[in-house]
């Protein structure tokens, strides 16, 4: 699309100061969300699009590591894109340095860094704070350093250990899928794998965070809707500021959310993503890493139940029946998680973060990921067009929930 | 005019697979290839409806846009940022008429009208709660259909995507333009 048909969809193609200063002033976000949502709207307006070739990455990198090693003969090896993923592009290297002990080691690493405009557009040091809350409670790779704002490596990155594991399965009908969409692990696996999957989403939840650096977080009042007012907030921007269209049913979506807000007695970790696609197992079978955790924020535990067993994440049984997050019935994963937790879950509260569990995919899919291949800033174009189908099945689920909620 | 759209996007699909991706050495490579591929297969499927789509959707926002202001129109109580909507959905219909044979003009102009009714529609949307309770019910009673219509529509639009657990449910988006004459000569 070349033209803009409304006043309205120029502005969003071409913030000026004016309206970013209008969107900012009409969505409550957390500090660092706003910081990084104006910084997207800012920069959109630099004709650059993203370069594909990463061999750029080489040079700077080394220089990067060398100043957080305080090594002078690092070496940076087989630097690599990763397949996979679609909201950031990601790289492994071999890091040649001296380790503590002395010895010269060949350390395996991956890079996780920003594009230039992303399919969820998030806080690089917001995610390193909440891994490293993380590390030693839950299964998460080692988060080493981190260039918040890309001053050194070009854009926002972090760098964590690569660990070995499997995210997606060999699939049934010899077609990857994307991942962590429709996917289908055996009944071996879902054995081995389904109450981990719960007892990690437990643990996440039990994390006492007021005793970790999250300085990045806003810590909602507890008692009242702040949480769900700034998390909605997040959502409800990134719509007005990306979407290619204007949509009926998302601004349907968008009042209900906003009517029928409940309270969150006791803040807790929520992941944000948790869900098949953002875990890992070993041949063991064993979950060893929990990724994507850029979307995390003080909230309710429900959240993260509403978008695990959200049916679009869902694939079959041998049945044909829909599993949360493909690996069990959406009955028997909360019915664990309360055992496992102690929480109860809330049925009413269940179904509001179902609708906002629809909001946010049809957020992300219908909106951003058009915007950001319309705006040829990421490195996955193709893709980022090609999932605008989630998009659409999100919102015709949210026109079907709302239907229910009357 | 030959080749049709369709042999050419059958033509680029088969060289990708066939030649392209068999000698692409690269997992990023190969995976981005196969959803170029995936894209031209899903064009085939709609490129030759595109513009009754669009002339569907002009008929659809036309329809309960004029709903939404008849029931406006009843209420004496309408406060001004409503009636600011009003006025606008007012003056983008002495540009787009109606009545008029939409069918004639060129595809950007239906689709510039269609994002403007859409947007019309979405203030209405937002500005429910400024109704008074009756406008409300009957408005959210007009919108159901619509609503429905709608999600029916995009769903099948993208059904060839893939993504979709309901796929087989989902009628084809020609099924859904073309049946029933639903397309008016209006």
């Amino acid at each position: 699309m070349n033209n803009y048909y409304t006043t309205t969809q120029a502005n969003r193609a071409k913030p000026s100061d004016d309206w970013i200063a209008d969107i900012r002033k009409s969505y409550p976000v957390e500090k660092a969300i706003d910081e990084v949502f104006t910084r997207k709207l800012r920069n959109r307006n630099k004709a650059a699009g993203q370069n594909l070739d990463f061999t750029r990455l080489q040079k700077p990198l080394e220089e990067f590591l060398k100043k957080q090693t305080r090594q002078s003969d690092i070496e940076v090896l087989d630097l690599q894109r990763l397949s996979g993923g679609a909201s950031k592009e990601q790289f492994t290297f071999n890091m040649v340095w001296q380790a503590p002990s002395g010895q010269k080691e060949t350390r395996k690493l991956m890079v996780r860094m920003d594009p230039k405009e992303s399919i969820v557009e998030t806080h690089r040091l917001r995610e390193c704070q909440v891994l490293k809350a993380a590390w030693g409670e839950v299964p998460v790779p080692e988060v080493l350093w981190i260039d918040p704002e890309g001053e050194q490596l070009g854009q926002p990155a972090l760098i964590a250990d690569f660990l070995e594991g499997t995210v997606q399965p060999p699939q049934p009908e010899a077609e990857d899928k994307m991942s962590g969409v429709g996917m289908y692990f055996n009944p071996q696996l879902r054995g081995a794998l389904s109450e981990q999957f719960v007892q990690i989403l437990a643990d996440i939840h039990a994390i006492d965070w007021r005793k970790k650096d999250l300085s990045t977080l806003d810590v909602p009042t507890p008692n009242s809707t702040a949480a769900i007012l700034t998390s909605f907030g997040l959502w409800e921007r990134a719509w007005n500021e990306d979407t290619l269209c204007a949509h009926p049913v998302m601004e349907r979506g968008a009042l209900w959310l906003k009517e029928n807000m409940p309270i969150v007695e006791n803040p807790m970790l929520v992941h944000g993503d948790y869900r098949s696609g953002n875990f890992m197992y070993s041949d063991d079978l064993k979950i060893n890493a929990i990724f994507d955790w850029e979307l995390a924020y003080l909230g309710d535990y429900h959240d993260d139940l509403a978008w695990a067993s959200l049916t679009i994440f869902g694939g079959p049984d041998e049945n044909g029946d829909l599993l949360a997050s493909s690996l069990m019935p959406t009955t028997q994963f909360l019915e664990k998680y309360e055992q496992l937790s102690g929480n109860k879950v809330d049925p009413k509260k269940l179904f509001y973060y179902q609708v906002f569990s629809f909001y946010k995919i049809s957020v992300i899919a219908a909106a951003t990921s058009i915007r950001v291949a319309h705006s040829r800033k990421t490195h996955l174009d193709a893709m980022m067009n090609y999932a605008g189908g989630i998009g659409y099945i999100g919102l015709s689920e949210l026109n079907r929930i709302l239907d229910i909620a009357g | 005019m030959s080749p049709e759209i369709e042999q050419f996007l059958s033509g680029m699909k088969k060289t990708i697979e066939e030649v392209v991706m068999p000698n692409l050495t690269d997992r990023f490579a190969q995976e981005q290839a196969g959803i170029v591929a995936a894209t031209l297969g899903f064009l085939s499927t709609i490129q030759d409806k595109v513009f009754h789509y669009e002339l569907f959707e002009n008929q659809e926002y036309k329809r309960i846009l004029q709903d939404v202001l008849s029931t406006l129109d009843t209420d004496p109580a309408l406060n001004d940022s409503l009636r600011a909507v009003v006025e606008k959905v007012n003056s983008h219909f002495q540009h787009d008429k109606p009545d008029e044979q939409t069918a004639l003009r060129p595809y950007p102009f239906i689709r510039g009208s269609n994002e403007n009714m859409k947007e019309f529609l979405c203030e209405f949307i937002q500005l429910q709660p400024e109704m008074s309770g009756q406008t409300r019910e009957t408005f959210e009673k007009q919108l159901k259909p619509f609503f429905k219509s709608l999600e029916t529509r995009e769903r099948s639009w993208v059904k060839g995507l893939g993504f979709d657990p309901e796929a087989e449910q989902q009628q084809d988006i020609g099924d859904i333009l073309y049946k029933n004459n639903l397309l008016r000569s209006n």
